[in-house]
C-alpha cells in the first residue's frame, strides 16, 4: 500500500509545487489587472489538480489495489488531500474575487454631483405664465376666456365704446392705422362689444390679447403690450361685485390678506369709473421692505394697477342690451406692467427682445 | 397739474391740513402724486382724468374740497363794471366764437411783478414775465379761464374784428413761428389783419412789451371742436388751447376778466376804460332727467343715500335740482348742469357724482351670484399642451411685434392660403410706424424669431431654440374686409442639443431636429396624419426643405434657412426653421381614438436595407410596402441611413425594419420568409432600387 501512498504524496507535492506562487500571495496590494490574471490561473490550476479527471480524482481508483481492511484509510488519505487541494484553490479564488470586486467597486464608483443627464427645458414667456394664471382664476369664477381681432374698425375701437369722433382718447396718435383706414385695436375692450353681440347677456368674459398704441419704446412703453379685460353683465350688477370680484381675483393672486382699494376716475365706456389698486405684494402695504423703501409700490404700499367701471349705457345700446334692464361692471390692465411690477423689471422692453438670460428666468 | 396749498385757503376757508386736502382730493377722484414744498407754500402734484377741464384750476380744486366740508368759495364779482362799447369788438363767425369780452386799460406801466405773484406762479412751476403777462397766467390757474392781452395802440383802428382766416394769411406766432392759416382756423384781428389765432396763441406784432402803455384785454369762449382742429393742423397746443378744447365756463368771464383787470389797476396802475361783452352764441344750461336718483345710486353701486344727501352732494357741486315743489310726491328730479361742467349728461353721470363724494370706500365688496360654468377659449386647451411640449423639448418662448419691416416682403415665404396673390396689395401696411420701417402687420413670424436669434447670439449664446405662437395678417379680397388675422406657430433653431446645466453641446441640431419637434408638437395636440414632402421653400435651402401637410393639406414648411438670408444675419451655423397654419391645423377634424385589442402572438422583425438615389424616399418605400397589402405585414420603420465606404457617390443604403405578425396564430419562419422576400423584390422592382444581402 505504501506505492499507493506515495504516488498519493507525490500528487499532493506536486500540486503544491505548482501552487505555490498563490501561498504566499498579498492579496492587498495586488492591482486589478494582477488579481484577474492570478485568478485566470488559479482557474487553470482547479481544472488541473481538481475534478474527475485530476490526478487526486485518479488517485481514488487506486483503492482497488488496497487490502480491504485498508481502504477505509487510504480513503480518508485521498480525501484529505483533495480537500487541501480544493479548499487551498477555494480560498485563493475567494481571496481574489473579493479583491477584484473591491477594486472595481472603486474604480466604478461615480461622482453623483456631476449633473444628471437631463435635457435643456426651455420656458413659457412671462406674460404666457401670467395670462395663464389669471384665466385660470376667472374659468373658475365662471368666466368664459375670448379674445377677437386684432386689426378692428374704427366703430369696435371707439364708436361703440362710447368714443366718439373728436374725443381725445381718438386722436391718431395714440392709435395705428392701416393705409386701408383699419385701426390696429388699442384696447381688448373691442371684444366687449364682439362678445356682447355674439353671446348675448347675461355673460362674463374675460379678454386677455394684444393691443397697439403709437408708443416709441422706452423703458415703460412699448408700441405694442397685452392687455386682460373681464366685464359681466347681467340684472343687478353693482359696483360692489366689480370690487368682489377683482379683490377676490388678487386674494387668489397675491393671497388672503391682500387688499384693494378703488378710485374715482374716468374712461369713456364706464359710469361710474374707477381706478384699483391693491396693497403691495411685496411690502404687504406698509411700503417698507427689508427696512428700506420698497420698490413696486414706491413706498406708498399700494400697487396701482387697473381701470374698471360699470360699463357705460351708450356702449350697452350699442350691443343691442337695455340698460333699464341690465347693468355690468368691466375692469382692465396691463400684462406687461403687471409682470414688470411681480419681478421688478425696470425696462419692459426686454418683454420682447426675446433675450433667453430674460426669458429662462420664469417658469 | 400743480396746485398751491396757500392759494387754495384764498379761495376756500378749509382746516384741513395739506396732507388731508390730498388724501379728500384722491378719494373723491384727483389723484394726488405728491406734495412738495415750494418756499413756505405746499404744491399738490394732481393727476386729474381728461374729463374735468373744470378742475384746471385752483377755483375747481377748491370747489371738490368744499363738498363735503360745506364751505363756500369766495369768487370776485360777475358785474360789468364799466360801459359797453359797441363798436370795439365784432364776432364774424359765432359759431367759432360764442362769446367775446374785451376791456381796455391804459397807462398801464409794464414792469416786474411783486414777490408775492412771482413766488405763486413759481410754486405751480410758472415762469414770471412783466406785470400784466403774469396777471393774465394767474387768473387762468385761479379761474380756470385762460385770456390774451394786447398792445391797443398796436391794433389799427383800436378794434377786434373775430373771424376765419383767410386763405394764404399768415401769423408770426408769440414764439417767433410764421404760421399758415387757412379758412377753418379762428382769428382774432384788428381791422386789417390777425393779431392771433384764437384761444391758442397772441401774435407777436401785437403782444405787450416794455413800451406797451394800453392794455386790451381779451376774455372769450371758443367753439372746442375748432380749437382741437386748429390746434392738432397748426401742431401747436398751448396752456389756452389745452383748456379751451376741453372746455371752460362760458359764464365765467366777465369775473375773470373783472379780476384781471383788478390785478392790472393794483399792480401796473392802469385806468379802467371801455368794456365790451358781446355773447352771441348762447346755450341752454344741459339739463339731466333722474326719475329717482336714489335708486340709481343703490342700482350702480350698491349703496344706499338718501334722496336729501344725493341732492345735497349734487347742489355742493353746482349741480341743482329744477325747482319741483309743484308736485311734491314725485321723486323724479330735473337736475341742471352748472356752465362749467362739461361732462354731465345722464343719469348714471350723476350717480358717479355722489359716489365720489360718499366715497367709493363705502362700497361693499361682494361676489355676483353664481352664473354658469366658466370656458377657456376652444383651442386653448390643445395650445397649452403645445406650448408645454415645445418648452419640455427646450424651447423658449418668444414674443415679438406684430410690425416688421418690408423688405422682408419678398424673402419669406408666407404659409399657404394666407397671401392672396391676386390681390395688388397683399400685405397690411400701418400709415406709419413708431419702431424705424416696421410697418408692416408681419405676414411670417420668421423674421421676429431670426431677429431675436441673432440678438441671442450676440450676446454669446450658441444653442438656442425659440418659439411662437401668434397671429400674422395679410389682405382680404373684397372692398372694406378687414385684414385676414391667422394663428400660426413658428420655431427657430441654432446650434448644438444641450442638456440641462451642461456647458457644451451633445451634438449639433439637424434638419431632423427641426421635424421632430414640429412632429412633437403637432402629437400634442393630437395632429398625428402628418406628411413631409421635399419643396422648393423661399426661404429655406433647396434639398433640406419641406411641406408639412397634415391630412393632404398643405399647412407650412420646415428645412434649413438658405444661404443668403443665413448670411444676412450673419449665422456661422446652420440654423432651421419651420412655421405652421396653427389655427388651420387645430380646425382639422380629428378621428376618436379607437383602440386595438392587443396581439397575443409574437410578432417577427426583419431589417432590410436598400440602396436609393437621391430620387428614392423612406416615404417612397414605405409607400410601396403598404401598396402590397400583405395582412401579415403590419409596419415599416426606419432604421437607419447610411452613405460613404462601400457605396458609390450619391448612393446611399436605407435601412428599414418590416414588423409581422398574425393575429389567429404563432408565425413560422418559412412563412415570413416567403412575405418578405415577396415584399422586398416588389418594392426594389416598383422603385428601381437594389437591396443589400
Amino acid at each position: 500500500m505504501s506505492e499507493e501512498r506515495n504516488s498519493v504524496e507525490a500528487i499532493k507535492v506536486a500540486f503544491e509545487t505548482e501552487f505555490a506562487k498563490f501561498s504566499g500571495i498579498d492579496l492587498e496590494a495586488a492591482s486589478l489587472n494582477e488579481a484577474e490574471l492570478l485568478l485566470h490561473e488559479i482557474s487553470e490550476l482547479k481544472i488541473l489538480h481538481t475534478g474527475k479527471k485530476s490526478p487526486i480524482a485518479g488517485a481514488m481508483k487506486l483503492i482497488g489495489r488496497i487490502p480491504p481492511e485498508e481502504r477505509g484509510s487510504f480513503g480518508q488519505f485521498v480525501q484529505v488531500v483533495e480537500r487541501g487541494i480544493v479548499e487551498a484553490i477555494g480560498a485563493v479564488e475567494n481571496g481574489l474575487r473579493s479583491r477584484i470586486s473591491l477594486l472595481k467597486i472603486e474604480l466604478e464608483s461615480l461622482d453623483v454631483t456631476i449633473p444628471g443627464r437631463r435635457p435643456r427645458t426651455g420656458h413659457l414667456h412671462p406674460i404666457t405664465i401670467l395670462r395663464q394664471k389669471i384665466e385660470d382664476i376667472f374659468v373658475s369664477m365662471g368666466y368664459a376666456i375670448e379674445d377677437d381681432r386684432e386689426i378692428e374698425t374704427d366703430y369696435y375701437n371707439f364708436d361703440a365704446l362710447n368714443i366718439p369722433e373728436g374725443h381725445p382718447a381718438r386722436e391718431s396718435q395714440d392709435t395705428f392705422y392701416t393705409t386701408e383706414g383699419f385701426a390696429l385695436r388699442s384696447q381688448t375692450s373691442t371684444v366687449q362689444i364682439r362678445a356682447m353681440e355674439r353671446r348675448g347677456v347675461p355673460l362674463r368674459i374675460l379678454a386677455p390679447g394684444r393691443v397697439f398704441r403709437r408708443d416709441t419704446p422706452d423703458m415703460t412703453h412699448t408700441p405694442m403690450f397685452h392687455q386682460l379685460e373681464g366685464l359681466c353683465v347681467d340684472k343687478g350688477i353693482t359696483m360692489a361685485h366689480l370690487k368682489g370680484t377683482v379683490t377676490e381675483w388678487l386674494k387668489r393672486m397675491y393671497g388672503p390678506d391682500t387688499v384693494t382699494r378703488f378710485r374715482p376716475s374716468y374712461f369713456p365706456f364706464t359710469e361710474p369709473s374707477a381706478e384699483f389698486d391693491f396693497s403691495c405684494f411685496k411690502c404687504a402695504g406698509s411700503g417698507v421692505f427689508q427696512g428700506e423703501r420698497c420698490r413696486p409700490c414706491k413706498g406708498s404700499g399700494w400697487i396701482e394697477l387697473g381701470g374698471s367701471g360699470m360699463v357705460h349705457p351708450n356702449v350697452l345700446r350699442a350691443c343691442g342690451v337695455d340698460p333699464t334692464i341690465y347693468s355690468g361692471f368691466a375692469f382692465g390692465f396691463g400684462l406687461e406692467r403687471m409682470t414688470a411690477l411681480m419681478y421688478s423689471i425696470d425696462d419692459i422692453r426686454h418683454m420682447f427682445e426675446n433675450d433667453v438670460r430674460f426669458l429662462e428666468q420664469f417658469s | 397739474m400743480d396746485i398751491s396749498y396757500n392759494w387754495l385757503r384764498d379761495l376756500v376757508e378749509t382746516d384741513l391740513t395739506a396732507d388731508e386736502v390730498a388724501a379728500e382730493l384722491t378719494r373723491v377722484g384727483l389723484a394726488v402724486e405728491g406734495i412738495h414744498a415750494h418756499g413756505c407754500d405746499l404744491v399738490f402734484d394732481i393727476d386729474l382724468t381728461s374729463n374735468r377741464p373744470d378742475c384746471l384750476s385752483h377755483l375747481g380744486v377748491a370747489r371738490e374740497i368744499a363738498v363735503n366740508q360745506d364751505l363756500e368759495i369766495a369768487t370776485g364779482s360777475s358785474d360789468a363794471v364799466a360801459d359797453a362799447a359797441p363798436n370795439l369788438v365784432s364776432i364774424v363767425h359765432p359759431e367759432l366764437c360764442y362769446r367775446f369780452t374785451a376791456r381796455i386799460i391804459r397807462n398801464v406801466k409794464i414792469g416786474p411783478s411783486p414777490q408775492w405773484l412771482v413766488d405763486r406762479l413759481e410754486a405751480i412751476g410758472e415762469r414770471s414775465i412783466n406785470n400784466v403777462a403774469d396777471i393774465t397766467n394767474y387768473v387762468m390757474h385761479e379761474l380756470g379761464q385762460p385770456m390774451h392781452s394786447f398792445d391797443l395802440d398796436k391794433l389799427t383802428d383800436n378794434r377786434i374784428v373775430v373771424r376765419r382766416a383767410k386763405a394764404g394769411e399768415t401769423i408770426q406766432t408769440l414764439d417767433d413761428v410764421e404760421r399758415k392759416l387757412d379758412e377753418s382756423m379762428l382769428v382774432i384781428c384788428d381791422a386789417e389783419k390777425p393779431a392771433a389765432i384764437g384761444g391758442i396763441m397772441g401774435g407777436l406784432d401785437s403782444s405787450i412789451t416794455e413800451s406797451t402803455v394800453n392794455v386790451l384785454l381779451e376774455v372769450a369762449y371758443f367753439d372746442r371742436a375748432n380749437i382741437r382742429s386748429t390746434s392738432r393742423k397748426l401742431n401747436l397746443a398751448t396752456e389756452a388751447s389745452y383748456r379751451f378744447e376741453r372746455g371752460v365756463d362760458i359764464e365765467n368771464l366777465i369775473r375773470a376778466s373783472n379780476r384781471a383787470a383788478k390785478l392790472t389797476q393794483e399792480l401796473a396802475g392802469g385806468t379802467l376804460g371801455e368794456f365790451i361783452n358781446v355773447y352771441p352764441t348762447k346755450s341752454t344750461p344741459k339739463t339731466v332727467e333722474s326719475p329717482d336718483i336714489s335708486a340709481a345710486v343703490q342700482r350702480l353701486t350698491g349703496l344706499t343715500i338718501e334722496t336729501n344727501e344725493c341732492v345735497r352732494i349734487l347742489s355742493a357741486l353746482g349741480i341743482m335740482p329744477v325747482d319741483r315743489s309743484q308736485i311734491p310726491n314725485l321723486r323724479s328730479q330735473i337736475f341742471v348742469s352748472p356752465s362749467w361742467r362739461h361732462d354731465i349728461a345722464i343719469e348714471e353721470d350723476l350717480v358717479e357724482e355722489i359716489a365720489r363724494h360718499a366715497g367709493y370706500e363705502n362700497i361693499a365688496a361682494e361676489l355676483p351670484p353664481v352664473f354658469g360654468a366658466g370656458e377657456y377659449q376652444p383651442n386653448e386647451p390643445r395650445e397649452k399642451r403645445l406650448r408645454r411640449v415645445l418648452a419640455d423639448m427646450g424651447f423658449d418662448e418668444a414674443l415679438s411685434y406684430s410690425f416688421i419691416d418690408t423688405r422682408h416682403d419678398e424673402i419669406f415665404e408666407t404659409v399657404p392660403n394666407l397671401v392672396d396673390s391676386d390681390l395688388t396689395e397683399q400685405f397690411i401696411t400701418l400709415q406709419d410706424a413708431v419702431i424705424d420701417g416696421a410697418v408692416r402687420m408681419r405676414p411670417s413670424i420668421l423674421p421676429g424669431l431670426l431677429d431675436a436669434v441673432r440678438l441671442n447670439l450676440n450676446h454669446q449664446r450658441r444653442d438656442i431654440k425659440l418659439f411662437e405662437l401668434g397671429k400674422v395678417f395679410a389682405a382680404a379680397a373684397g372692398e372694406d374686409s378687414p385684414p385676414k388675422e391667422q394663428k400660426l406657430l413658428a420655431i427657430a433653431l441654432i446650434g448644438g442639443e444641450i442638456r440641462q446645466n451642461k456647458a457644451i453641446s451633445e451634438r449639433d441640431l439637424d434638419f431632423y431636429d427641426a421635424k421632430g419637434s414640429i412632429e412633437a408638437a403637432l402629437a400634442a395636440v393630437s395632429v398625428d396624419n402628418v406628411s413631409f414632402i421635399p419643396a422648393v421653400v423661399r426661404h429655406l435651402r433647396q434639398g433640406q426643405a419641406a411641406r408639412i401637410q397634415v391630412d393632404g393639406r398643405d399647412v407650412g414648411s420646415v428645412g434649413r434657412l438658405n444661404d443668403d438670408l443665413a448670411t444676412t444675419y450673419k449665422f456661422r451655423q446652420s440654423i432651421f426653421v419651420a412655421e405652421i397654419d396653427l389655427q388651420t391645423v387645430l380646425s382639422i377634424e380629428q378621428a376618436p381614438l379607437a383602440y386595438r385589442p392587443l396581439s397575443i402572438y409574437p410578432g417577427i422583425v426583419r431589417d432590410i436595407s436598400f440602396v436609393v438615389g437621391r430620387n428614392v424616399s423612406f416615404d417612397d418605400i414605405r409607400d410601396s410596402v403598404a401598396e402590397m397589402n400583405f395582412a401579415l405585414c403590419r409596419s415599416t420603420t426606419y432604421v437607419d441611413i447610411y452613405e460613404g465606404k462601400g457605396l458609390a457617390e450619391g448612393e446611399r443604403s436605407l435601412t428599414i425594419r418590416l414588423e409581422y405578425r398574425s393575429d389567429e396564430r404563432t408565425l413560422v419562419e418559412q412563412e415570413v420568409e416567403d412575405v418578405h422576400s415577396q415584399i422586398v423584390v416588389g418594392v426594389g422592382k416598383k422603385l428601381g432600387i437594389s437591396y443589400r444581402v
